[in-house]
């Protein structure tokens, strides 16, 4: 790194990665903007430091640029590209291997070693050829398509491809029974199976590098082990809309057949003329009637929408069990940016709708310590039991309400009165649900998060 | 861009363009200005998403572009892979015999030179850790079967080490079943996962390569550009890449790209630009003020860059926010 090259670019002296001038960050609006300075990723066999950002210049000088900033630029590109050439080795005592059977999109681990099958793969009963020429099943670990890209990119597997091919005594080769495949070769024939696409590989990729877990949240086949509530909500939303629109059905079918208990309705015939749409905002105003998110009008969506479910991810911290996942820390869409437009509200609330719901958000850690004097004599125990008091029954009622808002009708929601009751903002701003949606527009990902607020819970008054 | 060199092939998979030779990306970057993306995990960073490693995936109007000027013919990557043939798959196999080989050989140098230092671990201190392994290793089998009489509780601590071994019935012995699993298997070798496939003898891609965008399309394998949106990026792409400028995604600035003065790896773009499908497509103010706003706050201004399909010509128009009171 301090090669005699440095010494011309006192122009541009090289900062401590750690010191940044505060100022320029705030200046630089994006990590966009930062360059990426390859020339600190070098030498390769020192360990290496990931600097956050080099520095750049406004624009080169007309008719190409000073013979300085030529040189700088030429060896931003070959440490880029010397970093590039890096080739993937892995000591014979720590790889792994799998083979890669296109005819079911599975790669079959036969050699597992290290920590990433703690969380990557699945078992599934296949059955084997035995010895006597009978066939019989056998629990075996497999990789989804993006499992094994991942692990073979960055050289932790090396694949093997199934073939027919007769190897006779080929050393090596004639018990794997497969060809070898290339980084490259994994690329162009596991992508477009099992509905991945490259984007979603990437947003697969990216959340792999940075430690999370991260599993389908449709189970590919029937052995993929799914978080146990996941696996009801999988067959209701059908049911729930079926249910939904039905019970909205039933409920102007009470309010037509007895007026007489509706007696909030003066002139009965706009109601047949106008579909209720007056008063539907009137009601939803005085919070008469049930009101939210759980009565909003359900309209069944035909139309193949981009926006579905597709990754469940788990924090790093999460305590995750391969056969028996735990209940996401996450719900990701992935959408490619160039296809797909803004989500519509009909897309999100059909998200919404099969989405559990998060819990209130722990209150911030540092509090005003006069608050604190005030309650801590009389209530010791920890601050979020109240706020799990408050959220239970209202997440109750509003599941059944959901059901059947008609017997609701005459019981306005009580309001909780807990003796000190969370932030409200804190708990609309999160939302009580919140699905992650990735947008790739040609490699560049974007997460955004969008949050479902419940404002009819959380009285102002 | 000199007529003698040969096309650069872009590995065509899923009508995405990769490039997996660095020699190829070095050129379509130095020579042809184009940036592409990087989104592979670099070998041994592989924790990190800051620095990310081949393949290059270039933006369906670069690979549009380079094909169009005749520097890159489109490979259709998957029907490049024929079915080797015993013969090559035995010359492999010794080519990874032969590394194997030649590390055993350098290692048993190295170790025989350490020796002769005198820097190898001397017997006692072998001895000492010998003793402080076992020891360890009685104390965590004490631990465990603790843990163990202690009941349900523990039981996910327990569980967790041993889960991979439960769940991989299959897995055989390491050592007989590794591929290269010889009489040295003994002794840990490098082995190295290749990335590129032009390496490989039966990766052939003399009947699968379409010099042409039409040529590619009837072959099923590409169809960028397509729509009259489509069309305006890449003349916008192509019409601003003419005059020098390098272009990257511009998704997180409310454009199409981000225009470059020079290579992005050390000047900072100028524009955010977005691209208009006919000089007369409607804009809504809101726009206006939303690309102006926040084009100026990153310290650009806002390009719109209205496509006529019709001439074929790119005409600009650039907002900032002016900032009066």
């Amino acid at each position: 790194m301090d090669d005699s090259l440095e010494k011309p670019s006192s122009l541009f002296p090289k900062t401590p990665l750690t010191d940044e001038a505060p100022e320029d960050d705030e200046q630089l609006s994006d990590e966009e903007d930062g360059g990426l300075d390859w020339t600190k990723l070098l030498p390769p066999s020192a360990r290496p430091i990931i600097p956050r950002r080099g520095e750049k210049e406004f624009e080169p000088r007309s008719g190409g640029g000073t013979n300085l900033q030529l040189h700088v630029l030429d060896r931003s590109r070959l440490a880029m590209f010397d970093t590039l050439r890096a080739t993937r080795t892995i000591s014979s005592k720590a790889v792994s291997y799998a083979v890669w059977h296109p005819d079911i999109s599975r790669s079959h681990v036969t050699v597992a070693r290290g920590i990433h099958f703690s969380n990557m793969g699945h078992s599934a009963p296949r059955s084997v050829q035995g010895e006597d020429g009978t066939s019989k099943m056998q629990r075996r670990l497999e990789l989804l398509p993006e499992e094994a890209i991942y692990l073979i990119e960055r050289g932790s597997v090396f694949c093997w491809k199934k073939s027919d091919l007769e190897f006779g005594e080929l050393p090596g080769l004639s018990d794997v029974s497969g060809t070898p495949m290339t980084v490259q070769q994994a690329f162009s024939e596991m992508i477009g199976k099992e509905d991945l696409t490259i984007e979603k590989f990437q947003v697969y990729a990216y959340l792999k590098r940075l430690g999370y877990v991260v599993t389908r949240t449709d189970p590919p086949d029937s052995y993929y082990p799914i978080p146990p509530n996941l696996s009801v909500s999988k067959t209701t939303p059908i049911m729930q809309r079926i249910k939904t629109l039905f019970a909205s059905w039933m409920s102007t079918l009470v309010q037509a057949v007895a007026p007489a208990f509706n007696w909030w309705k003066p002139v009965s015939l706009s109601h047949w003329l106008h579909h209720d749409k007056k008063y539907l905002s009137l009601f939803q105003s005085m919070r008469f009637i049930p009101s939210g998110h759980s009565t909003l009008p359900t309209i069944q969506s035909n139309v193949t929408t981009p926006y579905r479910i597709f990754y469940n991810v788990y924090k790093p911290s999460t305590p995750f069990k391969k056969s028996a996942p735990p209940p996401p820390d996450f719900q990701l869409v992935v959408v490619n940016a160039r296809t797909a437009p803004m989500p519509s509200l009909q897309e999100l609330s059909d998200l919404f709708d099969i989405l559990p719901e998060a819990p209130l958000p722990t209150p911030r850690q540092r509090r005003p310590p006069t608050c604190a004097a005030n309650n801590a004599p009389a209530t010791p125990p920890t601050r979020e039991t109240p706020a799990r008091i408050a959220s239970s029954p209202l997440a109750e009622k509003s599941l059944v309400r959901r059901m059947f808002p008609w017997l609701f009708f005459a019981t306005p929601p009580a309001p909780p009165m807990p003796a000190r009751r969370p932030n409200p903002f804190m708990a609309l701003k999160s939302g009580k649900k919140i699905v992650i949606v990735a947008a790739v527009d040609s490699s560049n990902t974007s997460f955004f998060r969008f949050s479902q607020g419940e404002f009819t819970e959380w009285p102002m008054v | 861009m000199s007529s003698d060199t040969l096309p650069i092939p872009l590995r065509v998979s899923n009508k995405t363009a990769y490039v997996w030779d660095v020699d190829d990306i070095a050129t379509i970057r130095s020579q042809h200005r184009l940036c592409g993306v990087l989104t592979g995990t670099l070998p041994h960073l592989s924790q990190q998403n800051v620095f990310l490693g081949v393949p290059l995936i270039l933006f369906p109007e670069e690979a549009a572009l380079l094909v169009d000027i005749g520097a890159a013919v489109l490979v259709d990557d998957p029907a490049a892979y024929k079915q080797p043939t015993v013969p090559q798959l035995e010359r492999w196999s010794a080519e990874q015999q032969e590394s194997v080989n030649t590390q055993a050989t350098y290692n048993e140098t190295k170790v025989a030179k350490e020796n002769q230092s005198g820097r190898a671990i001397s017997e006692e201190a072998l001895r000492k850790r010998k003793e402080r392994e076992e020891r360890k290793r009685t104390q965590a089998a004490a631990k465990a079967a603790a843990e163990a009489l202690e009941g349900g509780t523990s039981a996910d601590a327990l569980f967790a080490p041993t889960e991979p071994q439960l769940q991989t019935p299959s897995v055989s012995d390491p050592t007989s079943s590794s591929a290269e699993g010889s009489k040295k298997s003994n002794l840990p070798y490098t082995i190295v996962i290749p990335a590129s496939s032009s390496s490989l003898e039966w990766y052939d891609a003399s009947d699968c390569t379409y010099a042409t965008i039409e040529s590619a399309r009837k072959a099923g394998i590409w169809d960028y550009p397509a729509t009259l949106s489509e069309r305006a990026r890449c003349g916008v792409f192509k019409d601003l890449w003419k005059q020098g400028y390098f272009m990257g995604g511009g998704i997180k600035f409310g454009g199409e790209y981000l225009v470059y003065p020079g290579d992005p790896l050390r000047y900072h773009s100028h524009f955010a630009a977005s691209v208009l499908e006919s000089p007369l497509a409607s804009l809504h103010p809101m726009e206006i003020v939303a690309h102006g706003r926040l084009g100026t706050a990153t310290k650009k201004a806002h390009l719109l860059c209205g496509w006529d399909d019709d001439k074929q010509e790119v005409s600009y128009l650039s907002v900032e926010w002016a900032g009066f009171g």
